[in-house]
């Protein structure tokens, strides 16, 4: 057999396990989906806000913080050497909220404003809530029940676009919700493997013994999960509470961000690769989750390069001698073309991926979800996710470089 | 609860198992279905052919009707075109089982013979139909070698339909390790891919117009 065959088979090894890994998992769990552990433990919180230049929306996120229906010690803003207005809103709004503090400090980072944050913080669950999030109101209560067990170290809800009108914002609604709708049935096999930023709960004390945030990070959000994982702390993901956030509303944006988080997975991986295939499942499965993410997404992108790159050169020199000689490009023969088995089991496969796509869209309440049409899943589906590979090598590109572009 | 769930795991791997083993016995058993066509459209050939040789054989003896001898000759050539065209296209699609390159050299061979085979009919027929066997690279030719025969096959198929009473096309992998076919490939002194060789005389390997191959065919 040829290396192209074998390279596609291995493809198609992979994505069947992981689809059945889905599927299992689904219909284990389909009953309790949506359940999230109660408690009549009244814990005590401090919300952690990292904000750089956010004036356009730390208002919101903090009168979004303080309607919930929880109580909270305090709410501590970490603005991170901002330039614009974020610093007189918030003090504005202290005038109105007596536990809403401001700590001012140089921009170092996201990472070194929350290891601030939680140097001073007094609760014994510490909230992370990005500048431009906005929790539902039932967010924490729904989040806390998760930590009357000792081993949880961090839990998580589903995080929604805010914005859903652009094209570009309705192919992130899909996005996110299946991103979250795999988490959380990762979050049965304990394979949570980001708490992210726009809502993450965390028992400070866990915080405290990894020793908090990598400030170095690109991606805080991922590396605190992978330590927490690695420290031995289970992460927990409540699937009936969301947090919404402003999403890139264009592609300039949206590349940037995608590239900054495939840097921080890199740099994530970097990190921990002395655990790759070591017990636990930092090393038995999201170490190498994302390694074949990584991995597999190169030779994905490196074969279709090359594939297309042939066909296209091929193409153009047999158009040329047609055309000189006057001969038919496309001729009846040519029109039929013979598949193969290959051709049919990628087939299969697209469309069992369209029916999970379309199972989780169904399963999730989101109600912009109603706003997509069949178009938008085709396109998410063909196109939209064919793009991660290019980001993807980007982000290495990038990782090489050691830029750190990302704002 | 995580620990029993993390069975899964192992659960995904036997049904990934059960799957992808079950895609490749439907893929090996699609394969094997395309090169049984193959074999039955070779023995039918294989014995048309047969039938050719025996009806030029007893030419002389039973006094035949040459020109229906000829027309039979064409149509079969015609035929075993087109079936070249369909192994080409199933071998582009074959991706577990080799065997139907096998098959490739069995036509190869039988082009060969019924090449042999319309040439004596044409010499007792004094027949004034043109040969026109196609040379071509047959293994992993690079990109632009490629394109030209892909254009040369094409362009061929052009000039049959134009001549095509008057054409016999007969394409033949060149470096298919076929000994009868390397003698051809050295009698004729056949040193570059793609070539066309029209009636044992006239070698062409680069064409500016279709008349380049069309005036030899009157």
């Amino acid at each position: 057999m040829k290396l192209l065959p074998v390279i596609y088979l291995v493809y198609m090894f992979v994505s069947i396990y992981f689809l059945s890994l889905f599927l299992f998992l689904y219909f284990n769990n389909r009953k309790r989906l949506f359940d999230c552990p109660t408690t009549n433990k009244k814990y005590t919180i401090s919300v952690l806000v990292p904000a750089w230049n956010e004036e356009k929306t730390i208002k919101e996120t903090i009168e979004h913080i303080f309607q919930i229906d929880y109580p909270i010690k305090e709410l501590v803003v970490l603005n991170d050497g901002s330039t614009d207005r974020t610093r007189e809103i918030v003090e504005e709004l202290q005038k109105k909220y007596p536990k809403l503090k401001l700590i001012n400090k140089k921009n170092t980072g996201k990472g070194d404003s929350l290891n601030k944050g939680i140097e001073i913080a007094k609760g014994e669950l510490v909230v992370v809530v990005d500048a431009d999030s906005y929790p539902d109101k039932d967010s924490f209560k729904k989040l806390v029940g998760f930590f009357d067990d000792e081993k949880v170290g961090a839990a998580t809800g589903v995080f929604v676009p805010r914005n859903a009108n652009k094209f570009i914002e309705k192919m992130q609604v899909i996005e996110y919700n299946v991103i979250a709708f795999t988490r959380k049935l990762l979050g049965y096999v304990d394979a949570i493997y980001v708490t992210p930023g726009p809502l993450a709960m965390y028992r400070k004390s866990a915080l405290e013994k990894v020793g908090g945030f990598d400030k170095n990070n690109l991606t805080e959000d991922i590396e605190i999960t992978w330590r927490l994982t690695y420290a031995g702390y289970e992460r927990r993901m409540c699937l009936s509470t969301n947090a919404t956030t402003t999403v890139p509303d264009n592609i300039k944006a949206w590349y940037r961000q995608r590239r900054r988080w495939n840097v921080g997975g890199l740099q994530c991986i970097s990190k921990y690769k002395k655990n790759f295939l070591k017990k636990g499942m930092l090393g038995m499965f999201i170490l190498p989750f994302f390694v074949l993410q990584l991995f597999l997404g190169a030779l994905g992108l490196g074969i279709f390069l090359y594939l297309v790159v042939t066909r296209v050169i091929s193409n153009f020199l047999f158009v040329n001698y047609s055309i000189s000689v006057g001969i038919p490009v496309i001729t009846s023969n040519s029109l039929f073309i013979t598949p193969s088995f290959l051709n049919y089991i990628g087939l299969i496969l697209f469309f069992v991926g369209l029916v999970f796509t379309l199972l989780v869209l169904s399963i999730m309440k989101d109600t912009v979800l109603k706003k997509q049409n069949v178009f938008n899943i085709l396109f998410y589906s063909i196109i939209y996710l064919a793009l991660y590979p290019f980001i993807m090598i980007s982000a290495v590109y990038n990782y090489f470089k050691r830029e750190k572009k990302w704002r | 609860m995580i620990g029993n769930q993390k069975r899964i795991f192992l659960y995904a791997l036997i049904v990934t198992l059960i799957v992808f083993n079950l895609g490749i016995f439907f893929g090996y058993m699609l394969e094997i279905s395309r090169t049984n066509n193959i074999n039955t459209l070779y023995v039918d050939a294989e014995m048309e052919l047969l039938d050719q040789m025996t009806q030029k054989d007893a030419l002389g003896i039973l006094n035949l009707d040459c020109s229906i001898l000829v027309s039979e000759n064409i149509n079969f050539g015609d035929r075993i075109f087109n079936e070249a065209l369909q192994i080409q296209k199933y071998e582009d699609a074959n991706r577990i089982t080799g065997e139907i390159v096998l098959q490739h050299k069995r036509f190869d061979l039988l082009r060969a013979i019924f090449w042999i085979n319309s040439i004596k009919i044409k010499q007792q027929c004094k027949s004034n139909y043109h040969d026109i066997v196609y040379f071509y690279k047959y293994n992993n030719p690079p990109l632009e070698q490629e394109s030209k025969q892909k254009f040369f096959s094409n362009l061929l198929v052009q000039v049959k339909q134009d001549k095509a009473d008057k054409v016999m096309l007969i394409p033949m992998a060149a470096d298919n390790n076929i000994s009868s076919i390397d003698l051809f490939v050295k009698k004729y002194n056949i040193t570059q891919l793609p070539t066309i060789l029209i009636d044992e005389n006239i070698k062409i390997t680069d064409v500016k117009t279709i008349d380049d191959i069309e005036k030899y065919l009157v």
